[in-house]
């Protein structure tokens, strides 16, 4: 009779499942994400990242690791998993000097405790000798102590303060404080008198605008700041505070996730908002061909997005090729496909292999962070050179391009510009770093 | 302080979410006054309808049949739930009738976020028809589904109360809600009105899905946990009264929205329903105790 | 450990039907002070101890030295810090038991309540430099007094609605939480400064700094709530709630001051749920309110039901479930969303067939295993008689 009972418990709720995955699993044909790559084939073979076209590298295998956010709504594993793509067509092709390369993924949710035990997963349990492709909302403070006690030097796609702020990590892009400062920047130079700055209210809302309280009072423009509870309930009456608080000769600057900027713009739009501000501008997560294919052509040339690495649509150099070519062989798990995120997955594994190759004698923890730690490479990905050094804050990309969506696509609106230098932060690691803070009046 | 013009475009907004709060709470309520069942699941359900609408409009199936599907779905999922664990619990506490219905939210949960994944940057939204047709009054853009949300939500409150009244399924199932043993024992067919209930409930959440999808964000954890604030108004009108839940229901959107633009307020807006329960639940524990020191007990 | 003499096992309540009157009023009798006849007194007369007794004593030791002496040598640091949660939230679960368990009161806000627990352990932490454990009692009072005075107008309101009003209590604490977010070292009442760029680090006691240190640590003030949850149990309120849980208006009846016991039911949770908030806060080093979604508090009911609300095994089991089994998932590289849907499946299934959860299912089960064997045992060796 119990049995009986459970048995038919756990009917219903299986029944389900395998009804639903019936369901999406019909429904999935043709709406992959990523079937809407470019349609050109690309003009390089992926064979170019490694050193011998084909030759699969059998040596002892180099170690890295890496910690990401992967929860609902907010997931970043599209740049490990794009970095672990790059991995897989260096080892396909020769490996690092023969060495392939073993990349172990830990995901976390915002869980401190979590984070803090991945970390020791990795160093402990996995051995890893570097950390490459780090994407976490808070991963850089709770761990920062701990790698810094390891003396490891983490290449990452920074987020939280303590990525830009620490000895021990550098990121390959420029996280939220100065995507929107650029953002912002833009649309000052542009002739914006009011600048309403919305983000998420998640950790670290005051280190995010420092940089834009700093910029706009020096260029005497009054800012209002307003924080969203996230995921956004009523982004409807988000939309309405945002363009009341810019009025007619304001911008809006964003600083959400895709999803959540996804949600405010759609408002924006139903709501026939657009052209109740002067320009709507976006910090680096809008870069997004879904975005840009999301949104109408009512947004053309009202919405400013910053774009911390090469913006896809724009360029084809050689390295945007290899990218997109790689993204399409062995990038499967990627299920944004072209974007920012991949692209810093890109870079980072691009970079670390740069690094990598360096190194002589054996891969330890001591000899492949030396590695990190001493690089200075020209990617193809980024305005600059990346310069990792022994400074005490970081932040080697500190300069970067703006897009536009424009039917269906983000295209380039302004080339490389360097954040401006009245950010504090940045004026001091320019500083450091040995390169001009200020430029023009705008302080770039 | 924002002046009534600048609220004015925020009250539209409160009413259409409003709407859809009371459209929720009905399809809550009259549920619980059939089966004593009080569906904690409603917005996993409506959630995972609007998953598989938008699942179908991506695949290139016409919108309207993927809004039928939808709300088929969430009928037929909410009806073959009550059928299976209706009776089984039928004899248990209202109590652990809701918590089982939690079970049922928790794997929807689980399954919607294995089947439509948040990885990397993709995102989805669900857009209605009905959001392109726009009109203005006195600078204000309204669209039809923000009308539709609230119509939707008189209109099913005024029709449902009717219907329990006038027709005889309606009767059958106040008759069942007042007292099962009863009921069954007078020759009414108590599962099969019990079933109607389940089927109605699953309705209104196919629905209310899809509108919160439009209206809120097209994500399986925002839209299941929503059902919390949809939640308030049933409470307010003590899980009893449809034309209380209606009323409870647009106050608490017009409240949350309004609440929005001003600057002190703004980040509070979210926590509407719940107070708005809270004290409505603390209200009516005094009157009770009210009533008994006045018995001169 | 089935603790529990005093009534009625973990049935859900309103399940059983109203005829504990009887029973209510033996209870009631023995509430009342210095009565004739036997004495409760205290809980450890040695001479009055059976055997069983003895036996759970010895389990219990054993697992605990298991715990504090293996664990640590035998697992991994990852692992390590999977089983520090593991001992934090088997408090959470313990409280919420006598909660759900004992007394029958659902409540859908323990998270909120572990979040109000960590947040005042963190702001004195950061504030002051009292020593842990005072922290850790502090925190509790504090989470105890505010459970209190939630409860007492909330305890006026019966089953349903009382679940309803600690949901609704929920989603506002998160509401604020998300707003005023946790103390980080900052100045003012809310200790929270949001332009920090290096966040100091919660501190921790200063002969627990270390991971598989602060474990241990955990584990024993877990111990320590065991025990005071237990002796709760095993005297009078315990036989209060048991009554009330039997049958409220009977319980009435016989003379026992409901409200003053369902009060303490609720101070008890509080407290052990916000020493707990105490030990998140040290073990986590830095607190953020998205880890304290609405979300938390549903899956905490559904698996301290599964595991079995009114044993103080159940409570273990639930700590497992909730930590443990996340960390192997993720090392196995299953998606956590497997375990949500095992949760669901798992609320359903008991709440159909097993009401007193796994912890009392699996023993009941291993029993009957054992009867099924030693009966086939039996008639496989030929019987003397006829009679079967």
């Amino acid at each position: 009779m119990t049995t009986k009972r459970v048995f038919r418990g756990a009917v219903g709720p299986i029944a389900l499942v395998v009804a639903c995955m019936v369901f999406a699993a019909w429904g999935s044909f043709g709406s992959s994400p990523s079937a809407t790559a470019t349609r050109r084939a690309p003009a390089i073979s992926t064979s170019s990242c490694g050193p011998k076209a084909g030759v699969a590298a059998t040596g002892s295998p180099i170690r890295l690791g890496v910690i990401v956010t992967d929860q609902a709504g907010t997931s970043f594993t599209d740049i490990p998993n794009m970095a672990e793509a790059y991995f897989n067509c260096v080892n396909a092709n020769g490996g690092v000097k023969g060495h392939r390369i073993k990349y172990y993924i830990e995901t976390e949710q915002t869980n401190p405790t979590q984070i803090a035990a991945d970390a020791k997963q990795l160093v402990q349990t996995d051995h890893v000798v570097g950390i490459v492709g780090n994407t976490s909302i808070i991963e850089c403070s709770v761990d920062n102590a701990y790698w810094k006690s390891l003396g490891m030097f983490i290449i990452d796609s920074g987020i939280a303060s303590e990525c830009y702020g620490s000895a021990n990590s550098a990121a390959v892009n420029m996280g939220p404080r100065f995507s929107s400062d650029g953002a912002a920047q833009y649309v000052i130079a542009k002739g914006a008198k009011k600048i309403a700055f919305d983000q998420s209210n998640v950790p670290g809302t005051g280190y995010n605008v420092g940089g834009i309280v700093a910029i706009t009072k020096k260029d005497r423009i009054p800012l209002s700041q307003l924080t969203e509870n996230v995921p956004i309930q009523d982004a409807d009456s988000v939309a309405l505070k945002e363009v009341d608080a810019a009025g007619p000769n304001g911008a809006v600057v964003l600083n959400f996730t895709p999803p959540d900027a996804l949600v405010i713009l759609q408002a924006v739009q139903k709501l026939g908002l657009i052209n109740r501000v002067k320009y709507w501008a976006c910090s680096t997560p809008c870069n997004t061909d879904f975005l840009a294919k999301s949104l109408g052509s009512a947004w053309n040339g009202k919405l400013f997005v910053n774009a911390e690495l090469l913006p896809p649509d724009a360029f084809n150099t050689k390295t945007m090729q290899l990218y997109k070519a790689i993204l399409k062989k062995y990038g499967a798990a990627v299920s944004g496909g072209i974007g920012a995120f991949s692209e810093m997955g890109f870079t980072e594994a691009e970079t670390a292999v740069h690094a990598l190759n360096t190194v002589k004698g054996a891969y330890t923890i001591h000899s492949v962070n030396a590695a990190f730690v001493g690089t200075n490479f020209k990617t193809g990905m980024l305005c600059q050179v990346w310069k990792y050094g022994h400074y005490k804050t970081h932040i080697p990309n500190n300069a970067d391009f703006t897009v536009t969506p424009k039917n269906g696509k983000m295209v380039l609106a302004q080339g490389c510009q360097k954040i401006s230098g009245f950010d504090p932060l940045m004026a001091h690691y320019r500083t450091q770093a040995g390169t001009a803070p200020y430029g023009s009046g705008h302080g770039y | 302080m924002p002046s009534w013009q600048d609220f004015q475009p925020f009250l539209v907004v409160g009413l259409a979410l409003g709407g859809v709060y009371a459209l929720s709470g009905v399809g809550m309520i009259v549920l619980y006054r059939a089966t004593g069942v009080l569906n904690l699941a409603f917005g996993a359900i409506g959630a995972m309808g609007a998953l598989i609408a938008w699942q179908l409009i991506n695949g290139g199936i016409n919108e309207w049949l993927a809004y039928v599907v939808c709300v088929a779905f969430s009928a037929v999922l909410t009806l073959v739930y009550g059928v299976v664990f209706g009776p089984p619990l039928a004899a248990r506490d209202p109590l652990v009738k809701a918590a089982a219905t939690l079970g049922l939210a928790l794997i929807l949960l689980g399954a919607m976020d294995l089947l439509w994944t948040s990885n990397g940057g993709a995102v989805r939204s669900l857009t209605l028809a009905t959001d392109s047709s726009t009109f203005t009054v006195s600078q204000i853009q309204i669209n039809w589904t923000q009308v539709i949300a609230l119509a939707l939500g008189v209109v099913i409150t005024v029709v449902t109360g009717a219907w329990l009244r006038y027709t005889k399924l309606g009767t059958a199932m106040r008759a069942v809600a007042n007292d099962r043993q009863i009921t069954a024992t007078l020759g009414v067919p108590v599962r099969r009105v019990e079933a109607a209930a389940w089927l109605g409930c699953g309705v209104l959440s196919g629905l209310a899905g899809l509108l919160l999808a439009d209206l809120v964000a097209l994500d399986a954890t925002t839209l299941t946990w929503l059902v919390i604030s949809s939640l308030a108004a049933a409470v307010i009108a003590r899980l009893r009264s449809i034309a209380v839940t209606l009323v409870a229901g647009i106050v608490i959107g017009v409240v949350e929205s309004m609440l929005v633009p001003i600057n002190s307020l703004t980040n509070y807006a979210d926590m509407t329903p719940f107070v708005l329960a809270g004290v409505a639940l603390l209200v009516v524990m005094f009157r009770r105790r009210e009533i008994t020191v006045s018995r001169g007990a | 450990m089935g603790i529990g003499e005093g009534g009625h096992g973990g049935q859900a309540p309103g399940a059983g039907q109203v005829a504990g009157v009887e029973e209510a009023r033996d209870a009631g009798q023995a509430l009342r002070p210095s009565s004739e006849g036997a004495a409760r007194g205290p809980v450890f007369a040695i001479s009055r101890v059976r055997p069983e007794t003895w036996v759970r004593v010895a389990a219990v030791t054993a697992v605990l030295a298991f715990a504090l002496f293996a664990v640590p040598v035998i697992l991994s640091l990852y692992y390590v810090d999977a089983m520090t949660q593991v001992a934090i939230y088997s408090i959470v679960a313990l409280g919420l038991g006598v909660l759900v368990g004992r007394v029958g009161l659902y409540s859908l806000g323990q998270a909120a309540v572990l979040a109000l627990g960590a947040w005042t352990a963190a702001r004195l932490l950061f504030a002051t430099s009292l020593p842990f454990p005072v922290v850790l009692l502090a925190a509790g009072a504090i989470t105890m007094v505010l459970g209190t005075v939630i409860g007492l107008p909330a305890l006026r309101l019966s089953g349903l609605y009382l679940a309803l009003i600690t949901l609704m209590l929920a989603g506002a604490i998160t509401v604020v939480l998300s707003t005023v977010n946790f103390p980080n070292g900052g100045h003012g009442f809310l200790g929270y400064n949001g332009n920090l760029i290096h966040i100091p680090p919660i501190r921790r006691p200063s002969l627990a700094g270390s991971d598989a240190a602060y474990y241990r640590y955990a584990v024993v003030v877990a111990a320590l709530m065991f025990l005071l949850v237990l002796w709760h149990v095993r005297t009078r309120p315990g036989r209060a709630w048991a009554a009330i849980r039997q049958s409220e208006p009977a319980a009435l009846a016989a003379g026992i001051n409901t409200t003053r016991y369902k009060l303490w039911a609720w101070a008890l949770a509080s407290f052990v749920t916000g020493v707990a908030g105490g030990l998140l806060a040290g073990s986590a080093h830095f607190l953020y309110s998205i880890d304290f979604p609405i979300q938390n508090s549903i899956t905490l009911l559904a698996v301290v039901l599964v595991a079995g609300a009114f044993s103080l095994w159940g409570a273990i089991v639930a700590g497992l479930l909730l930590q443990l089994l996340p960390a192997l998932f993720q090392n196995w590289g299953v998606s956590s969303d497997w375990i949500t849907i095992l949760f669901g499946v798992g609320v359903l299934q008991v709440l159909t067939t097993a009401p007193r959860g796994l912890a009392d299912q699996v023993p009941k089960d291993l029993r009957r295993l054992g009867r099924l064997l030693s009966g086939a045992t039996r008639r496989a060796a030929p019987s003397r008689t006829g009679t079967t």
